[in-house]
C-alpha cells in the first residue's frame, strides 16, 4: 500500500502557513499488532502543538488503538507490539523505543477515558494522585495544584466545599471533569481523549467541548469521537481512519467540506458504516 | 460526488425530492419568461395577468424549497457534498424566485406599453431575451446532470448579454433624442432590457453554485475567463 | 390478539401459576434446611443451656462433671485461630495478588490456579497427616499451637487466595488503567488501588475460613493436640526484655472441638450436657465470626460504587 496521503493545508477555505505550526508530536510508520493482528498499517501523521487533532473513523478502524499507542496503555497486556516510531518534541524522544520506559512516557502525557473513571476516594486524593505517585510531599503544593486543576477542568466553583467528599457523589459529567483534572495535576504536555462524552447527556457534552477548546491553549490536545459534528465543533485537524489506515488528515474546516478522498467523503454524509 | 446511497433510505429520497422540486421551479420560472415575451410582443391582456398571477406560485415553492432545506440541515447535519448541495440549492432557490419577479415585471412593463398602444417596439430585445433564455436553460441542465462543465460555458454566455444590453441602450438613446414624445415608452423599454440583463446574471449566479457543488470551490466574484472548462 | 383487559387477565393468570408454584417449592426447599438447622441448634442449647455460666467459661476440664470447663479449650482455640490468620492472610493475600496482577498468562500459572482450587477440596485429616511429617517431626515444633496453626492455615489458604482473587477481580479495569495512566508503577496501583478496595472481600474471605477452621477437628487430633489439658499456655509477657515471649507457640493445647468430642465419648450424661453447652458456644462464636463478616463488608464497602 502507497504511502497514506498527508493532505495537509489546501487553499479554499483557509489559509494558514505551514511554516506557523509546530508538530507536538510526529507519528512515522506507526504499525501496530495484537498477537499476529495488524491492527494499525503505517501510519504516518503530525500532531500540532495547542491544536486539537481528532481522530474519526467507524468502529473497528483503530482509532482508540492509535490513540492508546501514545501512552503505551498497551503495554499493560501481554502479546503487544509496536512498530515505527512517535516523536514527542521538543526533546525528539521516541515514545516507543525500547529503552523508553512506558512510565516514562505516562508522566508526559495523560489520559482521560470514555468512562469516567474516577477512584473511590475523595476528590481532593483523585486530583492528587498524580502527585503522590511522583513523590510529591509538600501539602501546599499538592493543595496548591489540586486547586490550579480544578480550575483548569472548570470544577473547582462547584466542589471546592467538598473537597473530601466521596467523588462518587458527584454527576456524571463532574466526574469526567474530575478526571480531566486528575491528568491536568502532573501538567501533561500531550492530552488524550478517548470519546470523552460517549457516556454523557448533551449538556455535560457542551461543558466538556468548552473545556477542550479552553485547554488547547494550555496543551495539545488528541480526540477520539465517532460523533462527526463534535469532531467538527471541536477540532483543528480531523483525521479519518478505516481498518487500521489512516485515510485523509487535513484542516478540519476544509474536510468536512470538501474532502479530499471518496472514502473520507462517503464516511462524512452516512453513505456507509 | 455521491452517487452511491446513504445509509438512510429517507434521506436520499427527501434530496432526490428537493432536487426534482428545485428543477420543477426553475421550468416554471422558465416558462414565465417565454410567455412574458410573447406577451410583450402580442400584448395578450389575459396572458399578462395570468402570468402576473402566477407569481405567487413561484414564491409558493421558493417558500416550500427552504422550508425543505431547513429540514435536511436540522435532521441530516449534512457535511461535504451533501452540505454544499443543501447550501447551493437555498441560494438557487433565491436567484429562481428573483427571476420570477423579473419575469412578471416584464408582462407589467407589457401591460404598461400596451395600453399607451405603442406596440410596435423601436430595438429588437428578442436576441438579447433568446441567450438569457439559453443561459438559464443551460444552468438548469447543468444542476440537473451536476455538470461543472456545462455550468462554465453558461457563466460565458453573461458576456454577450451584458453587450447587447449596452446596445440596446445606445439605441434607445438616440431614440429618446431624436423624437421626446417617445421617452415615456422608451423608459419603458429599457426596465424591460434591464430585466432580461438581470435575468442573465441570476443564471449565471445558478451556473456559480453548481461549480460550487461539484467542486467545493466558490467562483463567485472571480474572472470567468478563469474558469477551468 | 387481545381484544380486552379480561381476556388478557385470564393468560397471564394461567402463567403465573407457574411462579406461585416455583415459589413455594423455594421456600419449602429453603425450610426444610433452615429449620433442620434451627431444631438441632434448639436441641443443643437447651441440653446445654444449664450449665452456661461464668464458671463454665473459666474452668479447667475435671473428672467431675459438673466442675468442668472450657478455659483450657476456648483460649486454646483463640490462640490457634491467632496463629492461623497470622500465617494464611499474608501468604494468601500475597499470593492471590501475585496470581491476579503480576503472573503472566502461562501454562504454569495455569496449572498452579487449577491446583490452588483442588486443594480446597482435600480431606482435612490428609492436611493433618501432613502437618504430623512435616511440622511435628520434621521442623520439631512438636505437638504444639504453632503446629496447629500452621496446619489450619495450609487448610484455609485455597480460601483466602480464591477470595483475594475474586475481591480483586471485581474491582473494574476502567481503575487499574485511571491508576496507570498517572503515570503510577505497579506496585502503587496494588497499594494504593487493589489492595484497598478488595480488603472488603479478602476480609470475608479470611473470616469465613476462619469460621470452618475453628470447627476443624480432624488434623488437630492427628497432630496430636491433646484432650486434657488442665492448664493454659505461658503468658506472651516475659520479665526480662525484650519482654515479649513466644514461649506458648511450642506449648501443648487443646480445642473446642477436641474438648466436645471427649465430653461425648464419656458415658455419663452429664458430659453429654458439658457438650451441648460447648456445641452451643461454638455454634454461636461461628456465627458471630460471619456477622463480623458481613458487618465487615458493608462497612468497607460503603464508599465504593460499582
Amino acid at each position: 500500500m502507497s504511502a497514506p496521503e498527508t493532505v495537509v493545508l489546501e487553499s479554499g477555505m483557509k489559509q494558514e502557513s505551514a511554516a506557523g505550526l509546530k508538530p507536538k508530536a510526529e507519528v512515522a510508520d506507526l504499525s501496530f499488532y495484537y498477537g499476529h493482528f495488524r491492527a494499525l498499517k503505517d501510519i504516518t501523521m503530525p500532531v500540532y502543538e495547542h491544536k486539537v487533532t481528532a481522530l474519526i473513523g467507524p468502529s473497528g478502524c483503530g482509532k482508540s488503538t492509535f490513540l492508546r499507542c501514545f501512552n503505551r496503555m498497551h503495554d499493560l497486556y501481554p502479546g503487544n507490539r509496536y512498530e515505527g516510531s512517535i516523536l514527542l518534541q521538543p526533546d525528539n524522544a521516541d515514545l516507543l523505543a525500547r529503552g523508553v520506559d512506558p512510565i516514562e512516557v505516562r508522566m508526559r502525557i495523560g489520559m482521560v477515558f470514555q468512562k469516567p473513571n474516577p477512584f473511590p476516594k475523595s476528590i481532593f486524593e483523585n486530583v492528587a494522585y498524580g502527585l503522590r505517585v511522583r513523590g510529591e510531599r509538600s501539602r501546599r503544593r499538592i493543595e496548591e495544584k489540586v486547586e490550579q486543576a480544578l480550575e483548569g477542568a472548570a470544577l473547582l466553583e462547584e466542589v471546592k466545599d467538598r473537597l473530601h467528599q466521596p467523588a462518587f457523589n458527584l454527576s456524571g459529567g463532574q466526574q469526567q471533569r474530575l478526571c480531566i483534572a486528575r491528568a491536568l495535576a502532573t501538567d501533561p504536555e500531550l492530552l488524550l481523549f478517548d470519546e470523552p462524552t460517549s457516556a454523557l447527556d448533551p449538556i455535560a457534552t457542551s461543558s466538556i467541548e468548552e473545556l477542550i477548546h479552553d485547554l488547547k491553549q494550555r496543551v495539545t490536545i488528541l480526540i477520539v469521537t465517532h460523533n462527526m459534528q463534535q469532531a467538527a465543533r471541536v477540532s483543528d485537524f480531523t483525521a479519518y481512519m478505516y481498518l487500521g489506515e489512516m485515510v485523509e488528515f487535513g484542516v478540519t474546516d476544509r474536510l468536512f467540506i470538501k474532502p479530499a478522498k471518496k472514502q473520507t467523503e462517503d464516511y462524512i454524509t452516512g453513505r456507509f458504516g | 460526488m455521491g452517487i452511491s446511497e446513504h445509509a438512510s433510505k429517507q434521506y436520499d429520497l427527501d434530496l432526490d425530492a428537493i432536487r426534482s422540486r428545485v428543477l420543477q421551479m426553475g421550468g416554471l420560472v422558465e416558462s414565465q419568461i417565454r410567455r412574458a415575451l410573447d406577451a410583450l410582443a402580442t400584448g395578450d391582456r389575459a396572458l399578462i395577468d395570468e402570468i402576473i398571477a402566477n407569481d405567487h406560485r413561484v414564491n409558493a415553492m421558493e417558500v416550500e424549497l427552504d422550508g425543505d432545506c431547513s429540514q435536511v440541515i436540522v435532521r441530516r447535519q449534512p457535511a461535504a457534498g451533501d452540505l454544499r448541495m443543501i447550501f447551493g440549492i437555498t441560494k438557487t432557490v433565491t436567484d429562481l424566485e428573483r427571476i420570477g419577479d423579473e419575469a412578471q415585471k416584464i408582462a407589467r412593463m407589457a401591460r404598461s406599453l400596451h395600453e399607451r398602444g405603442s406596440g410596435a417596439l423601436p430595438v429588437d430585445l428578442r436576441h438579447a431575451a433568446d441567450v438569457a433564455l439559453s443561459m438559464l436553460r443551460r444552468t438548469l441542465d447543468a444542476f440537473a446532470r451536476m455538470d461543472a462543465a456545462a455550468a462554465a460555458e453558461a457563466i460565458r454566455q453573461d458576456d454577450a448579454i451584458d453587450t447587447e444590453f449596452q446596445s440596446v441602450l445606445r439605441q434607445l438613446i438616440t431614440y429618446m433624442m431624436e423624437d421626446p414624445r417617445t421617452i415615456t415608452s422608451a423608459l419603458d423599454i429599457v426596465w424591460i432590457a434591464k430585466a432580461i440583463e438581470r435575468i442573465g446574471d441570476h443564471a449565471k449566479n445558478m451556473a456559480e453554485y453548481v461549480i460550487y457543488i461539484v467542486r467545493g470551490t466558490d467562483v463567485r466574484h472571480t474572472d470567468p475567463s478563469k474558469l477551468e472548462p | 390478539m387481545a381484544v380486552s383487559m379480561q381476556s388478557v387477565k385470564k393468560q397471564v393468570r394461567r402463567r403465573k401459576r407457574w411462579d406461585v408454584i416455583f415459589a413455594l417449592v423455594g421456600i419449602v426447599a429453603l425450610m426444610i434446611g433452615v429449620l433442620t438447622f434451627v431444631a438441632l441448634f434448639a436441641e443443643m442449647a437447651m441440653n446445654g443451656a444449664g450449665r452456661l455460666s461464668v464458671d463454665f467459661f473459666t474452668s479447667f476440664p475435671s473428672r467431675r462433671a459438673g466442675q468442668a470447663g472450657i478455659l483450657s479449650a476456648w483460649v486454646g482455640s483463640t490462640l490457634v485461630m491467632l496463629v492461623t490468620a497470622a500465617v494464611a492472610v499474608p501468604l494468601g493475600v500475597a499470593s492471590g495478588i501475585y496470581l491476579e496482577e503480576y503472573a503472566r498468562k502461562h501454562w504454569l500459572t495455569d496449572l498452579i490456579e487449577i491446583n490452588i482450587t483442588n486443594l480446597a477440596g482435600v480431606p482435612s485429616i490428609v492436611y493433618g497427616l501432613l502437618a504430623l511429617g512435616l511440622f511435628v517431626y520434621q521442623f520439631g515444633l512438636g505437638q504444639s499451637i504453632l503446629s496447629a496453626g500452621l496446619t489450619l492455615a495450609l487448610l484455609i489458604l485455597p480460601v483466602v487466595i480464591v477470595a483475594t482473587r475474586e475481591a480483586i477481580r471485581a474491582i473494574p479495569q476502567g481503575i487499574r488503567e485511571g491508576s496507570y495512566a498517572c503515570g503510577a508503577t505497579q506496585w502503587q496501583t496494588v497499594r494504593y488501588h487493589i489492595l484497598p478496595y478488595s480488603s472488603a472481600g479478602i476480609l470475608t474471605g479470611v473470616i469465613i475460613g476462619m469460621a470452618r477452621a475453628i470447627g476443624e477437628t480432624a488434623p488437630i487430633i492427628t497432630i496430636g493436640a491433646l484432650t486434657f489439658i488442665a492448664f493454659l499456655p505461658p503468658a506472651p509477657i516475659a520479665a526480662e526484655p525484650p519482654f515479649v515471649s513466644f514461649e506458648w507457640l511450642f506449648s501443648p493445647f487443646t480445642v473446642m472441638p477436641i474438648q466436645m468430642f471427649n465430653w461425648t465419648s464419656r458415658p455419663e450424661a452429664a458430659f453429654h450436657q458439658n457438650a451441648a453447652a460447648a456445641g452451643f458456644v461454638l455454634v454461636v462464636m461461628t456465627l458471630a465470626m460471619n456477622g463480623a463478616a458481613i458487618w465487615l463488608r458493608y462497612r468497607l464497602r460503603r464508599n465504593i460504587k460499582w
